[in-house]
């Protein structure tokens, strides 16, 4: 097996005056392409900004690559190869596709950036198109692949995806997880939280599902996919 | 006019200062005049003493200069550091009413240093002025306008084409995601203080030469007219206080050169006769309400657009 590259231990996290993530353990092992499905106001997102810095634990640990990330300020972890792709895509409005791709890179220095940005054009051909347009302008779809384009760029060893489908037509929902599973086979281990969680399982290998700030299950992805209890809350099909 | 346009140089350099910092931390910095003001007053020193010393004029004006820059960038970054970071959290009110505190302590820290008492620039620049389509323009007034506008050519270059300017301009509209992409903010803000107050710097010699005096008061003053042409120009935005401070030197020069003429009652017949026999004048306005342009038009553009001449046109579909 592969060595472990994100480590949850009894992770718990306020926010918003309440405790959204009651102690809870997850992995993710390199390579790995694992989701955290719930419904919302699960804790899920809560705990990838705790994951990426953005929200401080109470209690528990984060540990990335093997080290304990507190202390680390959140600004180190994009240099390490943890990146995140956030809710609501958060893309810069008023800079232009190009910038906000070369914002990805922003840790870097390495000849290899103007190469990364062709290969982003090559996966999204949509954006090479309006590179030179403000980012505010572009669909919802078109920020979202921004987004994810912006997070490649900083050549992540571990990609968090907060909710890519969010918001999103389903003819577009399929065409984000389908370079979800692209980015995935190149070798980059992802966390993804997801609502849809039939599209989530069916990418990830493994899946952990989340109830009021706690794990409920944790198993491959086949396994939830199968399990009674999933099919009826989360796949929206009835118990019989 | 040429008047004018050199004022409005010297208010467009002070705005982006305010400008810049708005920006990034939807503060205004109060405080920002009286960085003009210690640059002043650091140049004015260095020079009367390298003057009574009888080096070249230009030399002394160009180290006297080059002393004022690293001491407003430092008190710029001691301002952020100490007075605003502390406060990053805070409700937006409290930085505020910390930038009007941060003004009075500098203010009277510098009376403190230089005394009450007017700072002459000594008289070592001769007077040379050129005859340039009609008008008398001075070498003093070329120097300024000249330098200015490489200094706002050199920030556009810094703020839209450079990493550093990319990271201020991602951080003005979203920090959390500036964060999430590696960029050190509080590094950011600091640089976006340090790099306003290197301009303020240099706005305080060219302002106080072209006047030929300094004193620790002048510095609220023209804060606050370079904060007009910041808002007129629509804060936060880069172009639009260069634009705003260069419209607001022409609108003060023109009117304070024009009210008396134009607010004589004894052109229109309604002066008092024993004032107005042979050709005489009954002013209501002089030209020393030059002062209030600024502020009249402040209050126009707040009343009329908000937004100022290139305000936001926010192009945000998410």
């Amino acid at each position: 097996m592969s060595p472990v590259l994100l480590e949850l231990r009894g992770l718990e996290v306020n926010y918003g005056g309440i405790r959204a993530v009651k102690g809870i353990d997850l992995e993710v092992r390199e390579g790995e392409l694992v989701c955290l499905i719930g419904a919302n106001g699960a804790g899920k997102s809560t705990t990838l900004r705790a994951i990426c810095g953005l929200l401080a634990p109470r209690a528990g640990s984060v540990r990335y690559s093997g080290a304990d990330t507190a202390g680390v300020p959140m600004h180190e972890l994009p240099r390490k190869g943890l990146v995140m792709v956030p809710e609501g895509r958060g893309i810069f409005a008023q800079l232009t596709v190009e910038e906000n791709l070369f914002m990805g890179a922003f840790t870097r220095s390495d000849i290899g950036i103007a190469q990364d940005l062709e290969h982003q054009y090559e996966t999204f051909p949509r954006l090479k198109e309006r590179r030179t347009q403000t980012a505010g302008t572009l669909s919802g779809g078109e920020q979202q692949m921004l987004a994810i384009g912006r997070a490649l760029m900083a050549r992540p060893r571990l990609l968090l995806l907060d909710e890519p489908s969010m918001g999103l037509a389903p003819r577009l929902v399929a065409k984000i997880f389908e370079i979800v599973r692209e980015i995935a086979a190149e070798g980059v281990t992802i966390l993804l939280v997801e609502q849809n969680a039939r599209l989530a399982l069916e990418v990830a290998s493994r899946g952990y599902v989340m109830e009021s700030g706690e794990i409920t299950l944790a198993d491959v992805s086949a396994a939830l996919l199968a399990n009674p209890k999933v099919r009826e809350a989360y796949l929206g099909e009835g118990a019989g | 006019m040429v008047n004018g346009l050199t004022l409005g140089a010297v208010y467009a350099i002070v705005a982006l200062g305010y400008t810049m910092v708005y920006g990034i931390i939807q503060l205004i910095n109060f405080a920002h005049g009286e960085l003009v003001m210690i640059g002043a007053m650091v140049a004015f020193t260095v020079i009367n003493l390298l003057a009574a010393a009888g080096m070249p004029p230009l030399a002394v004006v160009l180290i006297g200069t080059a002393c004022a820059i690293p001491v407003c960038m430092l008190v710029g970054y001691a301002m952020e550091r100490l007075a605003y970071r502390p406060l990053r959290q805070a409700p937006r009110l409290a930085p505020l009413i910390t930038a009007i505190g941060v003004s009075i302590i500098l203010q009277h820290l510098a009376m403190l240093v230089w005394s009450r008492n007017v700072m002459a620039f000594p008289q070592i620049i001769p007077l040379t002025s050129y005859s340039f389509l009609g008008a008398i323009v001075t070498g003093v007034q070329l120097t300024i306008v000249g330098l200015c506008f490489a200094m706002m050519a050199g920030l556009a270059l810094l703020v839209y084409r450079t990493r550093l300017g990319t990271a201020m301009r991602a951080t003005a509209q979203n920090p959390q995601v500036a964060r999430l992409m590696g960029v050190d903010v509080n590094r950011v803000i600091a640089a976006t203080f340090i790099i306003g107050a290197a301009l303020g710097a240099v706005a305080g010699v060219m302002f106080g030469t072209y006047y030929g005096v300094a004193q620790y008061t002048m510095g609220s003053v023209l804060g606050l007219k370079a904060f007009a042409a910041a808002v007129l120009g629509g804060i936060g935005n880069v172009p639009g206080a260069m634009v705003g401070g260069l419209v607001l030197g022409v609108v003060e020069a023109l009117g304070a050169g024009y009210i008396g003429e134009l607010t004589d009652l004894c052109r229109y017949g309604l002066g008092p006769e024993a004032r107005c026999a042979d050709g005489g004048h009954f002013v209501l306005f002089g030209s020393n309400y030059q002062d209030v342009f600024a502020f009249v038009v402040l209050i126009l553009v707040l009343v009329f657009r908000p937004s100022g001449l290139l305000g936001e046109r926010v192009g945000d579909r998410a």
